[in-house]
């Protein structure tokens, strides 16, 4: 009987060592929510003066703005901007150039992508879960038997990325499809440069997404609409170019 | 009484009889040339951290503990290194596009400086699996740097 029991006992510690798990990410979470105020300095959402980083909270003196919280870590990162960090820039600030195709095939894939974008414009995890299914969707509806050579060897390698991406996106809570958002975009970016389409396209650049260092985006309509920040800083970025 | 030792009985049949299922060992005897590692000729440094704290559940080779031989924590065990090896596995590195290497150098030092990873599940048992401030900062940087030759 006394075996039995302790048997029992084993049996029952290996099933609670698997439920304890994912009380013990929550916990991880809050901790780390705590960790990051530690050494927080403050800037302006607006970079009027540049980089300036102030050791309070309050407003910009310039624009009146309430600064905001950064990371004293993302700062260092900050003044690397123009050494190690440039090869990084330079694949988040991939411009899109016009290709003169008026291609029609893409249009499901950037109807996708914009409804993504658009929910997390919204700041809803929901509609851009739903808009990274349709882009899943886009994608395996299209005829890539059409393509050759080089080009589809291209194609296969932005579409396994993106996929990548899109499933991502369709699983995870918000922030974290910002982040695959952001090189979503780049490859969509490519898809677009590489193929052409016949829609009008904008590319707007957020100067403080991807931790400062800057991100692009595509857009259907030209007014300003931060997908990286949604409401909480709608109207930051601008419009650095326009295809058709 | 009588019915409580039914009960047990039973389970204890049901625990034994489920050690006989078997499970997919994720084991192999060499290192690939499409290893992160020596694609990368990654620093010992490095090479060390990524080893103890990714290696379990983002390669093909897995050192497995004691306690992977018991059910159900060996299912348990598997379908986290199933996971873990669909979202990224060193042991085919080479293999990923340049593009998909990119991004996942990317993935890697967010994952990292968010402390999603290595997951709290698996440090809680492999206490050296945890990545200090000052390793953490190492891998960062070093992935920084290869990021900018790709």
């Amino acid at each position: 009987m006394k075996k039995v029991i302790g048997i029992l006992a084993v049996t029952l510690l290996s099933i609670t060592i698997s439920c304890k798990d994912n009380k013990q990410e929550d916990q991880k979470e809050e901790m780390h929510n705590e960790m990051s105020d530690n050494h927080t300095k403050y800037a302006c959402p607006m970079k009027c003066e540049g980089d300036k980083m102030y050791d309070k909270a309050g407003s910009c003196p310039k624009c009146g703005m309430d600064l905001e919280a950064v990371e004293a870590h993302d700062h260092s990162e900050m003044n690397h901007k123009d050494g190690h960090d440039h090869g990084n820039g330079e694949s988040t600030e991939r411009e899109i150039t016009q290709n003169n195709t008026k291609n029609t095939a893409t249009s499901a894939i950037l109807d996708a992508y914009f409804e993504i974008k658009n929910g997390l414009v919204a700041d809803s995890d929901e509609k851009a879960a739903k808009g990274g299914n349709a882009l899943l969707t886009a994608f395996s509806k299209f005829e890539m038997s059409k393509l050759s050579g080089e080009v589809h060897k291209e194609y296969m390698e932005i579409q396994e990325s993106a996929k990548e991406h899109a499933e991502h996106i369709v699983k995870s809570p918000i922030d974290h499809q910002r982040e695959h958002f952001e090189a979503l975009s780049i490859d969509v970016t490519d898809l677009i440069t590489l193929l052409g389409t016949d829609k009008v396209v904008y590319q707007d650049f957020c100067p403080m997404a991807n931790n400062n260092k800057g991100a692009n985006w595509l857009s259907e309509v030209k007014e300003i609409k931060n997908p990286y920040f949604g409401s909480k800083m709608l109207k930051c970025g601008s419009v650095k170019k326009q295809i058709n | 009484m009588k019915i409580f030792k039914i009960i047990l009985l039973i389970l204890l049949i049901v625990f034994v009889g489920i050690q006989f299922i078997p499970t997919k060992r994720n084991q192999s005897e060499s290192i690939p040339n499409t290893d992160f590692m020596v694609v990368n000729n990654v620093p010992q440094n490095i090479y060390n951290s990524l080893q103890t704290s990714c290696y379990d559940c983002h390669s093909n080779n897995t050192s497995y503990p004691w306690y992977n031989k018991v059910q159900p924590v060996a299912w348990f065990l598997e379908n986290h290194i199933e996971e873990g090896k669909a979202e990224l596995n060193f042991s085919e590195w080479d293999s990923y596009s340049n593009r998909r290497k990119i991004s996942k150098l990317k993935s890697i030092v967010s994952q990292i400086k968010e402390n999603k990873m290595p997951l709290s599940s698996y440090t809680m048992i492999h206490k050296d699996a945890l990545l200090d401030d000052i390793q953490k900062k190492e891998i960062i940087d070093w992935i920084n740097n290869i990021k900018t030759e790709k």
